[in-house]
């Protein structure tokens, strides 16, 4: 079921050019050179601490390693992260 | 960012949370939809973060539900601030009363300087204020308007011809001109007097110089009344004028004069008394709204005459919005008259000869002989009256002594 519906919304974004954060739930990460993250659209927090923040996405982990995180802004489905960001990880389970 | 933006206005506070995984209380504060930040992980059980002051409710029913220990560690913003700053009662009441002190002292008349006057005026001056109550440390909403101490001033010391009150702060500045009597020239060169108006001479005192006319002549405008020769010049019989001693004649021609005067007299009239009657009541305004203070009842008359005094507050030089006012309420009673054509007729003469009293000077006599025309118009009551005055009617005519 839900293979199919991504199936669906993979065709969306090529053809129709819908933004595809929106469609297939995925989240958004920005990054300001080592400095800040700024993460839209997760689905929580499962471990916060100084050199590292890993957060729950639709599949599996967002992991994010560096030094001194602080985290500069915590929204409903909005995180800003600052600190010295050395690694990105996306682990699917 | 905008959920923290001004958030220092509306106050902050950062507080801990301890227990195991804080993380799910982040989680917590996400799903509730309470905007946190500056996160900081102490160590493995314990976060420190800032929430809003109005978010507190919500952290404290969620700190129910599960099981973190929540202290509060700073305080940071605005209300906390004031909340600081309002608990300092001696600061407060001494901020209050330094306040109050300016402005009770901006309040007083601290000076009074009179400028133009010689000192014997400017010593006057200062002691008739004092008596109305203007001296340094009076309070200055008892004193009045400028125009008022004017016109006061210039009604109780003669010598003044003009003063000008203006009032800076709490100085009133006093400016006088003193009337400088002008002695009059004495020296005028010799003069006849001649008649200024048609009239019967009742009576003639004559000072200096020769009376042309008696008592009972019938005198027109411009006839001689008293020569200024008095020299030989009956005594030379051949008319030459060679030893004639010219003076300056003087003295009063006292003739009867008549006087037509036309008057118009409305048959019915309408005007206001007051009755006496009054009330008195004080408000303060402020910045258009006004308290009152005293006099609460609006008295049960027919017809008021309203009568405000206001009277402004000072801080330093400046003028509050904040005003005292006085008002006093007279009764006022319209009257309105209807009068008979013989009345009107009264008014008329009354009238009349009061005008003409004024225009002639309080020397002249006036008596009123009769009415020569009357008639009734629209209303109004047409009067042509004959009048009989008693004056003196003589004029200085100079001599040019032709030299």
């Amino acid at each position: 079921m839900s293979k199919w519906q991504q199936h669906i919304g993979n065709w969306l974004t090529e053809h129709l050019e819908l933004p595809s954060d929106v469609v297939l739930e995925l989240p958004r990460i920005t990054t300001i050179g080592q400095l800040h993250v700024y993460i839209e659209n997760h689905r929580g927090i499962v471990l916060f601490s100084d050199q590292e923040l890993r957060l729950k996405m639709k599949q599996g982990y967002l992991k994010i390693v560096g030094e001194n995180f602080v985290l500069k802004m915590m929204l409903p489905e909005e995180i800003l992260l600052e600190g010295k960001v050395t690694q990105l990880l996306f682990i699917n389970e | 960012m905008k959920q923290t933006q001004g958030v220092f206005f509306t106050g902050y506070v950062t507080i801990q949370v301890k227990g195991h995984h804080p993380e799910f209380f982040l989680n917590f504060c996400m799903k509730e939809k309470i905007p946190a930040w500056n996160i900081k992980k102490m160590d493995r059980e314990t976060v420190k973060c800032n929430i809003r002051i109005q978010d507190i409710e919500h952290i404290r029913v969620m700190r129910r539900k599960t099981r973190y220990k929540i202290t509060f560690v700073n305080k940071h913003g605005f209300p906390f601030l004031t909340n600081k700053f309002l608990r300092r009662k001696p600061f407060i009441t001494g901020l209050l009363l330094s306040f109050l002190f300016v402005m009770v002292l901006s309040n007083i008349v601290w000076d009074i300087e009179v400028k133009g006057v010689n000192p014997e005026i400017e010593n006057e001056i200062v002691e008739k204020l004092n008596d109305y109550g203007i001296q340094p440390g009076s309070m200055k909403f008892t004193v009045g308007k400028p125009g008022k101490i004017q016109q006061k001033l210039l009604k109780d010391i003669p010598e003044l011809l003009w003063v000008g009150v203006t009032e800076k702060g709490t100085t009133y500045y006093l400016e006088g001109v003193e009337k400088t009597v002008v002695e009059e020239e004495e020296k005028n060169g010799p003069n006849n007097l001649i008649a200024a108006k048609k009239g019967t001479i009742v009576d003639m005192f004559v000072s200096k110089g020769k009376p042309m006319v008696e008592v009972n002549d019938v005198v027109e405008k411009g006839d001689l009344l008293v020569s200024a020769n008095i020299g030989k010049e009956e005594e030379d019989e051949e008319g030459k004028a060679q030893d004639r001693e010219l003076v300056g004649a003087k003295g009063e021609v006292i003739a009867e004069t008549w006087y037509k005067v036309k008057m118009n007299v409305a048959k019915s009239t309408t005007y206001e008394v007051l009755t006496g009657n009054k009330e008195k009541s004080y408000s303060l305004n402020i910045a258009g709204f006004t308290i009152p203070i005293w006099g609460f009842f609006s008295p049960d008359f027919a017809n008021v005459k309203t009568e405000t005094n206001e009277k402004p507050f000072q801080f330093l030089k400046w003028e509050l919005p904040v005003a005292f006012v006085e008002t006093t309420i007279y009764e006022k009673i319209n009257k309105k008259e209807q009068r008979s054509e013989q009345e009107a007729r009264k008014v008329g003469i009354k009238q009349a000869s009061q005008d003409l009293q004024t225009e002639l000077g309080k020397n002249a006599v006036v008596s009123f002989k009769k009415v020569l025309h009357e008639s009734t118009e629209n209303g109004k009551v047409k009067l042509i009256l004959y009048f009989n005055v008693r004056e003196d009617i003589a004029k200085n005519q100079p001599i040019s002594q032709g030299d």
